[in-house]
């Protein structure tokens, strides 16, 4: 598949060749695809959402070459039963707060578009097992999105999503961490910053982003007590059609490395 | 409007190159008009071919009017010395000039095509004897095939000083190798022969035409080009930031002016900037394969 230039960009000057990575939030499979592309030695795709499990499956591990399957029952076993898998990556389902990975076992991790989609208390327990994971000398890469501008239409949008889901599940859906936040935060656990990059300037928010976020919020609209659930729905919907696509606000790259 | 050498011609061509197949669609006042619109704006360099139906001649008066002024490119579709000659002669009659400045091999798009040009009864054979006579300056090449066809002509063909070819953040966000015409600029840029990017406001594929007839298509454009000032403005940006040496303008006169302007203005494009750019497009189908099939 193809490597987004979000991913190309913050792992060009990142050696990725022969490491052990994590890929913290394997999502769509961009990340994973990056570092496969780059040559990474084994990739571990971790997700609680067994959706993106498979999506990252059927879009990353059919390499399309006949690799030897034959190697360790967690590499990338397909739904499909397809012989050519890569067997360098291996999916796994579980939760971050507690990675299924032995200490000092990885060298890359990554977390590409991960924190937003973690709050404040779910950030801090994965940032504590990073750590853990990481080997000495590891370096990690964190790709995340700056709080987006005052005048922002899509902020409204985001509001009434994290409305539902304070609601529904007494959590935010999203949070934008600033650059500088998340930089303070893994300094703050030993990770010596190596860089920052710009990787969208602006972010392009697609009828399809913002389709799927408005779809969300109904669906946690449901979850809601019934008046403030329909009115967060009904203006969830009234938002996406308002505001269509939106370009703005800006996702950076965070580099850092652990001392030997 | 800024400037850029063309490779090695000598010639430094606009950032925008007047796509002249737009003024097929006018009537001969209004293809005038457009000429001086666009020579206004300081373009240097006009491209036009035989088969874009009347627009060799509808260019004539405007292009013998400001001879001077004009990089004139044109082209043939023939791949024989005898058919090159032929269309090339035509073409001078047509357009009413002496010479031609940059006489481009057109829409390459088999090995077969570049095996025959190259031949010693091929067109190229005729392009350098009309180079010899003054009746052309230079030789180039258009293609919308496989970027690694175009790779192999930049190999093979010592005396090209120009390539056209695909540019636009569809094309960039793709991987594959079907797509890699960044490597055909990278190629061509080492070889130091000038570069001109097509289709670089392609928006997509037209609807069928069950559901939308070629009658009824708003625009003149056998793709679908994008169309708001600020999307034209983005495209624009984003194909000369790549490194082309110059863009050339869409097909159809209604978005002309808007070129002109995003030409006008244009002062570089940021990485994260370009970026955001294919990664909006990124879904998007690329027209480009469909063009492999005309
Ligand atoms: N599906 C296709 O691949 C394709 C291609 C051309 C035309 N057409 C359609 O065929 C119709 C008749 O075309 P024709 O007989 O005048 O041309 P044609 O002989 O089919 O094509 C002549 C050349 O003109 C170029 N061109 C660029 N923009 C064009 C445009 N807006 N319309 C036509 N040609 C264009 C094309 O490639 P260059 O850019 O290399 O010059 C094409 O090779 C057009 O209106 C168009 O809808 C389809
Ligand atoms: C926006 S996606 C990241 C995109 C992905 N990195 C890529 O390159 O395509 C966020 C991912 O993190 C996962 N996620 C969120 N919280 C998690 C947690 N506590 N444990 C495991 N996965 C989690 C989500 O299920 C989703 O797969």
């Amino acid at each position: 598949m193809n490597v987004p230039e979000t991913v190309a960009t913050a792992l060009d000057d990142r050696e990725v060749a022969g490491t052990r990575c994590l890929e913290a939030g394997a999502g769509a499979g961009n990340a994973t695809a990056g570092l496969l592309a780059n040559g990474a030695a084994r990739v571990y795709a971790v997700t609680d959402d067994s959706e993106h499990a498979r999506t990252t499956r059927r879009r990353v591990g059919d390499v399309g070459d006949d690799t030897d399957d034959s190697g360790g029952g967690d590499s990338n076993d397909t739904d499909d039963g397809t012989d050519s898998r890569d067997d360098r990556l291996a999916v796994v389902e579980a939760d971050l707060r507690a990675v299924p990975l032995p200490d000092d076992s990885v060298d890359l991790i990554t977390a590409h578009g991960l924190c937003n989609v973690l709050d404040p208390a779910a950030l801090s327990a994965v940032a504590e097992e990073f750590s853990r994971v990481a080997a000495a000398g590891a370096r990690l890469v964190v790709d995340d999105y700056d709080p987006l501008p005052d005048g922002a239409a899509i902020r409204e949008l985001f509001a009434v999503e994290n409305a539902a889901s304070e609601l529904a599940r007494g959590r935010p859906a999203l949070t934008f961490y600033p650059a500088a936040f998340l930089r303070r935060l893994f300094a703050g656990r030993g990770w010596e910053f190596e860089r920052e990059r710009t990787l969208l300037e602006p972010v392009p928010w697609t009828e399809s982003h913002v389709a799927a976020h408005a779809d969300e919020a109904v669906s946690m609209a449901a979850e809601c007590p019934e008046g403030a659930g329909d009115a967060l729905a009904a203006a969830s919907r009234g938002l996406a059609s308002e505001i269509g696509s939106e370009s703005v606000g800006r996702m950076y790259s965070l580099a850092f490395r652990l001392p030997r | 409007m800024q400037t850029r050498s063309l490779g090695d011609t000598g010639h430094d061509s606009t950032v925008m190159t007047f796509g002249a197949i737009a003024l097929n669609w006018l009537e001969q006042e209004g293809a005038n008009q457009l000429v001086e619109h666009v020579l206004d704006y300081g373009v240097n360099h006009v491209d036009v071919a035989p088969t874009y139906g009347d627009a060799e001649l509808k260019l004539g008066p405007k292009l013998r009017q400001h001879r001077e002024e004009i990089f004139l490119g044109c082209k043939t579709q023939e791949r024989t010395y005898e058919g090159a000659w032929r269309t090339l002669d035509r073409s001078l009659n047509r357009l009413g000039v002496d010479a031609i400045d940059l006489y481009q091999v057109h829409g390459l798009e088999y090995d077969e095509e570049l095996d025959a040009i190259t031949g010693d009864d091929g067109a190229l054979a005729a392009f350098r004897e009309a180079k010899e006579q003054g009746l052309i300056d230079h030789i180039g090449l258009t293609s919308h095939g496989h970027p690694d066809l175009v790779l192999d002509a930049l190999d093979r063909i010592d005396d090209l000083e120009s390539v056209m070819f695909p540019l636009n953040p569809v094309v960039a966000g793709k991987d594959d190798d079907e797509h890699d015409y960044e490597a055909v600029l990278a190629r061509a840029d080492e070889r130091n022969v000038g570069t001109l990017g097509i289709k670089a406001f392609a928006g997509g594929t037209w609807p069928s035409t069950d559901e939308l007839p070629e009658s009824d298509r708003p625009f003149a454009n056998w793709y679908r080009p994008v169309t708001a000032p600020d999307e034209i403005r983005e495209r624009f940006d984003f194909a000369a930031a790549q490194g082309l040496t110059s863009v050339v303008s869409a097909g159809d006169p209604k978005l002309v002016t808007m070129i002109l302007e995003a030409a006008a203005d244009y002062d570089g494009m940021d990485e994260a900037a370009r970026r955001s750019l294919i990664e909006r497009v990124r879904h998007d189908e690329s027209p480009v394969p469909e063009q492999l099939h005309h």
